[in-house]
């Protein structure tokens, strides 16, 4: 009962660290796909496979890295505050957006680009009304688990200082208050739940019905 | 028309096709055959410059296509691959519709000329809705011919369009695109490695070999005349009964001998009808000139009463069927006439067994040297 009365008496703090998460989030979030997907499309471009797998295995790899290096590095080169926390956040986001977008485009089958390409259908007709929502599912796909992963990396960014729900945690740590870290826990947790579940909706909403189909 | 002046094209050290020239005239159907690797689709890839050409040069209608912006140029040829290449994301409207949009048509005309098109190549008109995925390989080829077809292109490239499909629909679809050329026209230019394919569906074929034109002349003048050892075996030993499929049961449709009554009609009135006129077969049609049933009258063998026979569901030859395939449906089912239809399934004569025999035998198909 600790952390409910723990809770109710600081609502009004922990909403306002919300608010600075979802900030946070919504920014590194929206860096992270237009950076991601403009990257993905340079290097998918006619005649630069060779560079989109290269890239595609050196972001395979960056998967593995722990947000706290990135976190560490940034607080390194550019020191303290909620921009090197949002600047950390926007590169560990970008990895699955273009891991996801630049295999989805690269999976395209060759048959479709072929057709097209005879059909006439320019360079960038082929990219926006051809490749993109071919492959959207799985760029749909990244900006999802990159959702996650930047709310989850943004509590470890309190670290540097960037605010939101982490502090919660870090600091529930330091005082040994165990109802303020569950309560900054929890909330993250939930936000990261509601997120996905909106992008979920998103995903159906926008991706065409035909890719869906299960073939009998 | 295509003209293809002295065309080479060299990949690394290998030259895929050498100093090629071919004149494809407006309005015909030309096979290139050759075994894999011989150059034929590397040839019909540099008609629209999705592989350009080394030396030499290509003319469509009166213009080199160096000349022409590689989009423009694709714009105005359609084209067909095996595997089609249907957009998955896009409906069996959007996917036929690509080109005209392109092209900035009206939304109302781009719906008409779709619904044309998918009566052309009879699909039902609720197919518009349907996704790629759920369409069987027949209806995705047709639906790619529509696509080709969408924004009226003179000229047709098809690189071996039916390949994938099984070799009952293949030689449906076969049929029912001959069927829809003589309609449209078009100048197609079609690969195949399937000689049969070629001879069935060519006017003319042009043979080539390790990317050398071998020989180039109409279907009937290559199986009579082939240039070398090499036509020959790519022809085979049965060379007479192949030029037997050049003829088709349309050659061969009788308008008379039979009349045509409603399906409607009361088997009563088509007896008396067929007594009257001293006609043996009555075919039944409904108001969109289908088949329903055929009426017989037969005299029976110990009486000189005539028997009165009615067919629900009588055995048809389509129009583009070739004669080895009628004769042997005919021989097959024991039937000595049957009725003919096209490929919507409307009724256009009958064909007798008998007729074929007096033409085959009045003179012979071709004449060996």
């Amino acid at each position: 009962m600790n952390i409910l009365s723990y809770y109710f008496n600081n609502f009004g703090k922990i909403m306002s660290a919300l608010e600075v998460h979802i900030f946070i989030f919504l920014i590194a979030l929206t860096f992270s796909t237009v950076i991601g997907i403009a990257i993905s499309i340079f290097v998918t471009r006619e005649g630069r496979k060779k560079i989109g797998r290269i890239i595609l295995s050196i972001m395979g790899a960056a998967q593995s890295v722990p947000s706290l290096v990135i976190i560490a590095l940034i607080f390194i080169f550019v020191g303290i505050g909620i921009k090197p926390a949002i600047i950390a956040l926007v590169i560990y986001g970008l990895v699955p957006i273009i891991f996801n977008t630049t295999s989805g485009i690269l999976s395209v089958r060759q048959n479709v680009i072929e057709a097209g390409k005879g059909m006439g259908l320019t360079q960038n007709q082929l990219l926006w009304k051809v490749k993109i929502p071919i492959a959207l599912p799985v760029i749909i796909g990244g900006i999802r688990s990159s959702s996650t992963i930047i709310i989850g990396s943004a509590t470890v960014a309190a670290v540097i200082g960037g605010g939101g729900l982490g502090d919660f945690i870090f600091i529930g740590l330091k005082l040994q208050k165990p109802e303020m870290l569950v309560s900054g826990a929890i909330t993250v947790s939930l936000l990261a739940i509601i997120v996905d579940y909106i992008m979920a909706r998103i995903e159906q909403k926008v991706v065409s019905k035909g890719l869906l189909i299960k073939k009998t | 028309m295509i003209e293809l002046i002295n065309v080479t094209k060299i990949f690394g050290n290998k030259t895929a096709v050498n100093n090629l020239s071919l004149h494809i005239e407006k309005g015909s159907l030309t096979m290139f055959i050759g075994p894999s690797g011989c150059g034929k689709t590397t040839t019909l890839r540099m008609i629209n410059r999705l592989t350009p050409f080394d030396k030499g040069n290509i003319i469509v209608n009166n213009t080199p296509i160096s000349d022409i912006d590689p989009v423009k140029l694709r714009r105005n040829i359609g084209y067909v691959i095996q595997e089609i290449g249907l957009f998955p994301h896009f409906t069996v409207f959007e996917n036929i519709a690509i080109v005209p949009r392109l092209l900035k048509w009206e939304q109302k005309k781009i719906e008409r000329r779709v619904e044309e098109l998918l009566e052309l190549v009879t699909l039902d008109q609720s197919f518009t809705k349907k996704y790629p995925l759920q369409l069987s390989g027949g209806e995705k080829q047709r639906v790619g011919l529509a696509r080709a077809l969408a924004a009226e292109p003179e000229i047709l490239l098809m690189d071996e369009p039916f390949g994938a499909i099984d070799p009952i629909n293949r030689l449906k679809l076969q049929d029912s695109f001959l069927e829809i050329q003589e309609e449209i026209k078009k100048t197609i230019v079609f690969v195949t490695h399937d000689i049969n394919e070629a001879i069935k569906l060519g006017d003319k074929i042009a043979i080539i070999d390790k990317g050398n034109l071998i020989q180039y002349d109409g279907v009937s003048q290559i199986l009579s005349n082939p240039a070398n050892e090499f036509v020959e075996n790519l022809l085979g030993q049965d060379r007479n009964i192949k030029a037997l499929s050049l003829k088709k049961a349309k050659d061969y449709v009788l308008k008379d001998g039979f009349i045509t009554v409603l399906d409607t009609e009361p088997p009563e009135t088509i007896k008396k009808k067929l007594e009257e006129k001293n006609i043996k077969i009555a075919f039944a049609l409904d108001a969109r000139n289908h088949l329903k049933s055929r009426y017989l009258l037969e005299k029976a063998t110990n009486t000189k009463k005539q028997k009165f026979i009615h067919n629900p569901a009588p055995w048809i030859i389509e129009r583009q069927n070739n004669i080895n395939e009628t004769l042997s449906k005919m021989l097959e089912i024991g039937e000595k006439q049957l009725p003919v239809v096209n490929r919507k399934k409307e009724f256009v004569g009958i064909i007798k067994l008998s007729n074929i025999f007096e033409e085959v035998n009045r003179k012979e198909i071709i004449s060996e040297e």
